[in-house]
């Protein structure tokens, strides 16, 4: 289902590339109970912080976006973050569905 | 990832292949696979759990390894006889929803080319549509002229090739006398049970996006009945 959707972002990703931005790719990996988004949902990000596409319904995406700036910064070319439930503080990042879930972010270069 | 990979990704899109993107969770390298194509040495120690991923369609990271298959499938072809406004509503959701579409209408003053933009439209009889289109029972079909002379041909060729979905616009009046002829054309009870009509789930809808989304949901619920991603 999110197919479709995936090739509007790998596209816009390849545009990002050549007009001379930086852009990670974040993608779910893998998920467990009740996560909002299915496996290969994905999400890219430039230097600057834009973003475009999801890996979940706006919970974990500012800590995907932070993660990716850290990852663009420091040349990185990849890393594996793993999700878990959010606790009761409102700034905790986590998932409030009570899943779990991995995303894999990645340089494109 | 490399933007060639990015690239080719794009590509095999267009040709309408199935296909997987492969990563190592573990160094960060990733490729393409294809059924019969070679594997590099970051994951041809994994020949076998990548095909039989690949085979089940199935993503996720593979048992005990650091393998993450993401498997591509070609999109399913969904028919729509008639060019009328429902249609075009149609039309929107189903790009959305990775679905490919051809509408057929024999009645060329439906068809203008302002009205379906990207769309394989054909402006023939179904009849001879269908002898050159392959279809199979992972199509679907849609009628919506509710004139049988139109729609009839496309659902008995749909109900012989066994759709996964078949879907025809009328009121239970009109379905009830369409069943009749089919009837008396030979198909069984079953066979003509499998149409949905009057088409789409119950939403109450009248208007032609309501109509369509009433469509889109019956023909998404019934997809994910057959395909397991």
């Amino acid at each position: 289902m999110t197919q479709s959707f995936n090739y509007t972002i790998l596209e816009e990703a390849i545009s990002w590339i050549e007009s001379g931005q930086q852009v990670a790719l974040a993608t779910v990996v893998q998920t467990w109970g009740s996560s909002p988004f299915q496996i290969g949902s994905k999400m890219i990000i430039n230097e600057k912080g834009k973003f475009l596409g999801s890996v979940s319904g706006g919970c974990v995406e500012t800590s995907v976006i932070t993660e990716c700036l850290e990852l663009i910064k420091n040349k990185n070319s990849f890393k594996k973050i793993d999700f878990k439930v959010s606790n009761e503080n409102a700034w905790d990042v986590g998932l409030a569905c009570g899943g779990e879930m991995t995303v894999f972010i990645e340089q494109i270069n | 990832m490399k933007i060639e990979t990015l690239k080719q990704i794009i590509k095999k899109n267009s040709l309408n292949e199935q296909f997987a993107i492969i990563t190592n969770l573990s160094n960060g390298s990733s490729e393409i696979f294809k059924i019969g194509s070679s594997l590099s040495k970051n994951f041809i120690n994994f020949k076998n759990e990548i095909e039989n991923y690949y085979n089940l369609k199935k993503s996720g990271i593979i048992n005990n390894t650091e393998i993450f298959i993401e498997n591509y499938s070609k999109p399913v072809e969904v028919i729509i006889v008639g060019a009328v406004h429902i249609t075009q509503c149609l039309i929107e959701f189903l790009k959305n929803l990775n679905f490919d579409v051809t509408v057929i209408d024999p009645r060329e003053y439906f068809v203008t080319k302002q009205k379906f933009q990207n769309i394989k439209i054909i402006s023939k009889w179904p009849e001879e549509v269908f002898k050159k289109i392959r279809t199979d029972s992972n199509t679907a079909l849609i009628t919506l002229t509710h004139d049988p002379k139109i729609d009839e041909p496309a659902l008995k060729h749909a109900l012989k090739k066994k759709f996964f979905y078949i879907g025809a616009l009328g009121s239970k009046k009109t379905h009830k006398n369409r069943c009749k002829r089919l009837k008396e054309d030979g198909f069984n009870n079953k066979e003509i049970g499998s149409i949905h009509g009057p088409i789409g789930l119950d939403i109450g809808g009248k208007s032609a996006p309501e109509i369509a989304l009433s469509i889109v949901a019956q023909l998404v619920s019934e997809r994910n009945k057959t395909i397991k991603i």
